[in-house]
């Protein structure tokens, strides 16, 4: 660990420094056609240029002008049409005059209300008007009109907006007056803004506050009795000790990477269907576990960053010394596979579809910009163009996406190959394995035969990407339209960012240059990004708290410095996922009490300035973890592969798939539109794209889960068996051991009351003993003391 | 902590209408408690009979006759008029047609894709492609709901979660499911919402001991609103547990009005036509709102029948007429149709086949279908909006999705275009950038 960082004196730090507004030039397709023309206009006879006057003129300025000039409120598509520049270089659809195709000129496909475009949108124009423009056009569209450059190429952004697009600056420390307060430079950072706004901070949390939050944000698990035992004595000798000792065994544990897998497997939009196509057909994706497991060995190994993104987009395209290796670096492909599908059938986009989504995965995933608007115009808030957008989806139509064959339902999707691993073991179905889930004819709903695999049941496969045989750029589709189709645009990154682009040789797809050129340490996004990702995971909210926007309407960061010197401590320190969490989880920082005195609460209301730690409710898969590990009835070994590793077949048509598990919920099969029951009722994302951070709602849903659902019930008689299997002696001592391990403390003589009350009315009407002591283990399992971490 | 009420706030500051800045203070923080309209409303809740696929306009509710000597693309079924004010219905629905005078029809409706998913997310959030609040979260938003022990929004026989989901409001607002499409509607439920291991009493009992704890919790921990919320939801839940059930147990119904409601009468499906159990959820979403939830939404599919246009319409037809008859009977004789808005309508239409070409086979159409809405202050027995001859593109009284929410937010008394959230550094609105407009041409 670096003791020092960037502390070198004189270091202008030009991050916080930089005033002036960016602009940002956007290219407009078909600019170049007004050099080619624009000397023939000058030479235009006078009756031409009358006929202009007269016929084509006063149509434009009555019908067109009020959303097509410089004067308009709101300019229409970009399109200007009082200049000829303007005609000719058009808007989004593209240019408004074809001199060479009079009959594909834009304008007057517009005016005839034929195909997409139908202007002026309240009604048609007579079709004289129609001939008289096509006339106009067959003479070289000659006009008068004096070239004014338009102002709309160029965008201004306001200061600071597009901070994130600004290189990562390594600041110097910030000094402080209070010098032994900070453990980590990451606290100076911290505390010289509580400084400068006179908030003093809360305290340093107590030992069984810190040994739980430490074990559920680093394991997702709650500490056992005698493990808080051990660190509180521990935390007596020695707290800065026993808390690095801490964060050091549990980030060892096996359990690190199943909890921040889970992190990752969000972003990735990771599930093991397709999810409703839009006709609520919802294919199985039955190999998608081994990218689950990828992620979690990725996280436990601590595989670096820049080397983990390198795998997940261009794993297939990478050396290998071992087939184990080779199978990894293809199953981290499935990054780009996992796509939620809309039906193939009817849908002339469905290729483009499945781009969209893979840009989207890497933009907002990995650089927090979404480029998603692109697909159809200019970004309206970003500095992202339709030429940028078709640059990077050249990439991945350059690329074949193997998701397998998709429930053998066609309508949503063609069926592809997939990757066939090479050292993962063949896993035959069970003997007495039968598919009871029939296949049906779309139209007629009677059964049909379910195809013969192209592989022999067992083989092992992976969901995944490879090049495609003939890598091409991609044709810009006019407001994303793919049978509409403009000029190919050379493959490439986005336009905006001022570091070095590797060249895309012609004969690949260019997907491990965009991992170089995300993970090389200049993009400014990249590290920031994760960094961001990984504080608001141990804060509850990211130094960005917006975390997978990054943009103009992203939010700004709450510590610029702080988060630029994390993320040049990341890349220096190679990437570690794990460095990077150990030195913020042992900060002063980290551990500040989340209760604080009333001057510290209103100087700090919304806690901007990390003046104490906030509370954060478990989340669901912690929840469900955390009761299964009280209840005893955790089993903590990685589950094997999936419920429906055999199954290529239609949830929809399914019922219900799940299967009762004693596993980690990272383990349960994450369907899209049929999640796991035991995890949906808590703000489980829908895993359709990119989600940085979950929702913590508060709705009656999660109380009569609580109160209701099988699992808790089930739970709670685990508990009460497992509570009074121990033979202790009386009442007292049974309640006080359910506190110890529920609650990780003991019951004053009040609660002490109150449970003994509560059991008394239990037993008045339930049969057992075990079923009396159930109804007070259930009660301890819904308090907010067990859901929330201090 | 960005999310404010601030746009509400401020219209409610600017207006004369008597409520002060200290009434809605308390709405800053995400409640279901009940909201005055911001202008006069005609209707207080809403039920939205979804016709997910693309329903047949030409062939239900926009009557196209043969005009010309060349046959072309139009209705194939017979049309009849109907009531007092001569409405034009199909004959495929004979139990609506007798509600004609309640009806008003928008024959004038567009959209902006033939993707179905995408239209049909367009219909519920406004946007195509994003996750975005649904309409009725956005209503549940604005006026809360009249009934504490229910939740505001509840989506029957529903599909994705984005189509019923609140996305960035905030979660209170969003819709409770009740059965996914394609899955067994006869039997579909809240989750969890009941158990037997223990009786009422001592599962009161038990949440007495856990509120203890829970405020003892939380007065350890300071003012801790989440804390707080927590508590207050717990107690939503249980009243829940109390409510619900009863509510979706139709046991209590007559045999006669199951009957006209045709509950479990749907046998199989028919091509593209699911069994929906249309009769139990429209039976239930009557019953909702007379319990006081803001926003019901039913669902029947699939509308999309593109190789046997005719067995399948039929089917639908057959499958949703009774119950919604049945449904607007008794709006109407419990005197709540008058500020209930029914609505009905899919994400598109379907062009129209040709009489006598032999052809039974229809795609999607964007650019010219129908809605109808009744009740909630609209006209009844009107017709509002034309398409062309073929019925192919609306050409008069053009009606759009964004539209069409501002006409239902307006009606219930929400600021058309100017009910927002702020979210991620600027302000939505489920009208989008281009902003809807109210239909007022329709108003009774």
């Amino acid at each position: 660990m670096r003791a020092l960082f960037g502390s070198q004196p004189g270091n202008p730090v030009r991050y916080c420094k930089r005033t002036s507004s960016m602009k940002v030039r956007i290219l407009i397709t078909g600019a170049c056609l007004f050099f080619i023309h624009s000397t023939a206009w000058g030479n235009s006879a006078p009756e031409q240029l009358a006929f202009f006057e007269k016929k084509i003129r006063p149509v434009l300025a009555e019908h067109c002008y009020e959303c097509h000039s410089a004067d308009a409120k709101k300019i229409g598509g970009k399109l200007l049409l009082d200049t000829r520049k303007g005609m000719l270089d058009g808007g989004e659809s593209g240019p408004s005059l074809d001199l060479h195709n009079i009959d594909l000129s834009l304008v007057l496909q517009a005016l005839k209300w034929e195909g997409d475009l139908e202007m002026p949108p309240e009604e048609p124009l007579s079709p004289s008007v129609v001939s008289d423009f096509r006339k106009w056009i067959e003479m070289g569209a000659p006009d008068p009109r004096k070239e004014e450059p338009s102002e709309i190429e160029e965008r201004t952004y306001e200061e600071g907006s597009l901070w994130s697009f600004h290189p990562v600056e390594k600041p110097t420390l910030p000094t402080v007056k209070n010098r032994e307060w900070p453990i980590q430079p990451l606290d100076q950072f911290i505390l010289s803004k509580l400084e400068d706004k006179n908030i003093s901070p809360a305290e340093t949390a107590p030992p069984r506050t810190l040994i739980r939050r430490l074990h559920f944000d680093l394991t997702g698990l709650p500490p056992s009795p005698e493990e808080v035992r051990e660190f509180t004595a521990a935390y007596k000798n020695d707290p800065n000790v026993a808390v690095s000792r801490l964060a050091d065994k549990l980030l060892a544990s096996p359990h690190f990477g199943e909890r921040w897998g889970r992190h990752w497997l969000d972003v990735a939009r990771y599930a093991e269907s397709n999810g409703n196509d839009g006709l609520s057909r919802n294919p199985t994706f039955p190999h998608a576990w081994r990218y689950r497991d990828y992620v979690i060995d990725a996280w436990n190994r601590d595989v670096p960053y820049d080397r983990f993104l390198t795998q997940q987009i261009a794993g297939d395209l990478l050396d290998f010394s071992s087939p184990e290796e080779h199978d990894r670096n293809r199953i981290a492909t499935g990054f780009l596979a996992l796509t939620a599908k809309p039906a193939k059938a009817m849908n002339n986009n469905f290729a483009m579809d499945v781009v969209a989504d893979q840009i989207d995965v890497v933009s907002r995933g990995v650089m927090g910009i979404s480029v998603a608007c692109a697909r159809c115009h200019d970004h309206k808030f970003d500095p992202v163009s339709a030429q940028d957008y078709y640059a990077m989806a050249g990439i991945f139509t350059s690329t074949e996406t193997m998701w397998g064959v998709a429930g053998n339902e066609k309508l949503t999707a063609p069926p592809t190959d997939l990757h066939v691993l090479d050292a993962a073991p063949f896993v035959a179905p069970p003997k007495d394995f039968v598919e009871t889930v029939i296949l049906k004819e779309s139209n007629t709903g009677k059964p049909k035969e379910i195809p013969k695999s192209k592989w022999e049941p067992g083989t092992p496969l992976a969901m995944g990407v490879r090049d495609a045989k003939e890598p091409a750029d991609c044709k810009i589709n006019l407001k994303g339209d793919a049978k509409k189709l403009g000029e190919p645009v050379p493959r490439g990154f986005l336009s905006s960012y001022s570091i070095p682009s590797p060249e895309i040789a012609s004969t690949t797809s260019g997907r491990l240059e965009l991992s170089q050129w995300l993970t090389s340490g200049e993009h400014p996004q990249t590290a920031r990004v994760m960094v961001n990702r990984i504080w608001s995971h141990l804060f509850g909210k990211g130094i960005v708290g917006t975390p997978d926007d990054f943009g103009v309407y992203g939010e700004r960061p709450s510590h610029p410095e702080l988060l630029d010197f994390l993320a040049c401590q990341f890349v220096e320190d190679g990437w570690s996922m794990k460095r990077l969490i150990r030195s913020i989880v042992t900060s002063r920082t980290y551990r500040l009490d989340s209760i604080a005195v009333e001057d510290t609460l209103s100087a700090d209301p919304g806690n901007t300035w990390y003046s104490r730690h906030d509370r954060r409710r478990l989340d669901a898969e912690s929840l469900r973890d955390s009761i299964l590990a009280v209840s005893g009835q955790l089993n903590p070994n990685p589950s094997e592969g999936s419920i429906i590793r055999h199954r290529d077949i239609l949830v929809n048509l399914a019922g219900n798939l799940h299967e009762p598990s004693q596993h980690r919920s990272i383990y349960l099969c994450y369907l899209r539109n049929s999640p796991p029951p035991e995890l949906a009722a808590f703000d489980l994302p829908d895993f359709l794209s990119v989600n940085g951070k979950r929702d913590e709602s508060t709705i009656p849903g999660h109380a009569l889960y609580l109160y209701n659902s099988p699992f808790v019930v089930e739970q709670s008689t685990h508990l009460a068996e497992s509570i009074l299997s121990q033979d202790l002696p009386d009442e007292e001592s049974i309640i006080r051991s359910l506190y110890d391990r529920a609650l990780l403390r003991t019951p004053d003589p009040e609660e002490l009351y109150r449970a003994k009350e509560l059991l008394e009315s239990s037993r008045a009407e339930t049969e057992s003993e075990p079923q009396a002591w159930a109804c007070l283990c259930q009660a301890l399992i819904a308090t907010n003391e067990f859901r929330y971490i201090d | 902590m960005n999310e404010t009420f601030l746009s509400r706030r401020k219209i409610l500051q600017s207006a004369s209408s008597g409520f002060g800045y200290l009434a809605f203070s308390g709405l800053a923080q995400a409640s279901l408690s009940q909201r005055p309209p911001l202008h006069q409303a005609r209707a207080k809740r809403v039920i939205f009979l979804c016709m997910s696929g693309g329903p047949a306009q030409l062939d239900t509710f926009d009557y196209k006759p043969q005009t010309g000597k060349k046959p072309h693309p139009g209705s194939i079924y017979p049309f009849h008029q109907h009531g007092d004010s001569g409405l034009w219905i199909s004959e495929l629905m004979p139990e609506t047609a007798k509600h004609a005078d309640k009806l008003c029809l928008l024959n004038g409706m567009h959209a902006d894709t033939g993707i179905h998913a995408q239209s049909f997310l367009q219909l519920h959030t406004g946007d195509r492609l994003r996750e975005r609040p649904s309409l009725g979260a956005w209503v549940s938003y604005g006026l809360g709901t009249e009934n504490q022990n229910l939740p505001g929004f509840v989506s029957l026989n529903t599909s994705r979660p984005s189509i019923y989901s609140s996305a960035f409001l905030p979660s209170i607002y969003s819709g409770t499911p009740i059965g996914a499409n394609g899955e067994e509607m006869s039997k579909a439920t809240i989750a969890n919402v009941t158990s037997s291991h223990f009786s009422n009493d001592l599962k009161r009992k038990q949440l007495d001991f856990v509120q203890v704890m829970n405020r003892n919790h939380l007065s350890q921990r300071q003012d801790d609103q989440k804390l707080e919320g927590v508590i207050q939801s717990m107690e939503l839940g249980f009243r829940m547990q109390m409510t619900a059930p009863d509510l979706l147990d139709l046991s209590t119904e007559s045999p006669a009005t199951l009957e006209r409601y045709r509950v479990g009468a749907q046998k199989g499906p028919v091509g593209t036509c699911r069994v929906s159990d249309f009769g139990r959820q429209c039976l239930l979403a009557r019953r909702f709102v007379e319990a006081g939830v803001r926003f019901v939404e039913v669902n029947h599919g699939s509308w999309d029948q593109h190789k046997n246009h005719r067995r399948d319409l039929e089917a639908n037809c057959a499958a949703t007429d009774a119950p919604i008859a049945a449904l607007l009977e008794d709006l109407e004789q419990r005197g709540l149709l008058e500020d209930t808005l029914v609505v009905w309508g899919g994400e598109f239409g379907r062009p129209g086949l040709t009489p006598g070409d032999g052809k039974d086979e229809t795609g999607h159409n964007a650019n010219g279908f129908t809605f109808w809405m009744a009740g909630g202050g609209v006209k009844g027995g009107f017709a509002y909006g034309k398409t062309n001859e073929t019925g192919a593109r609306a050409v008069e009284g053009k009606v759009h999705f964004r539209d069409l929410h501002a006409t239902i937010f307006d009606l219930m008394g929400l600021p058309a275009n100017d009910l927002k959230y702020r979210h991620e550094g600027r302000e939505h609105r489920l009208t989008g950038p281009e902003g809807g407009r109210v239909v007022r041409e329709i108003y009774a």
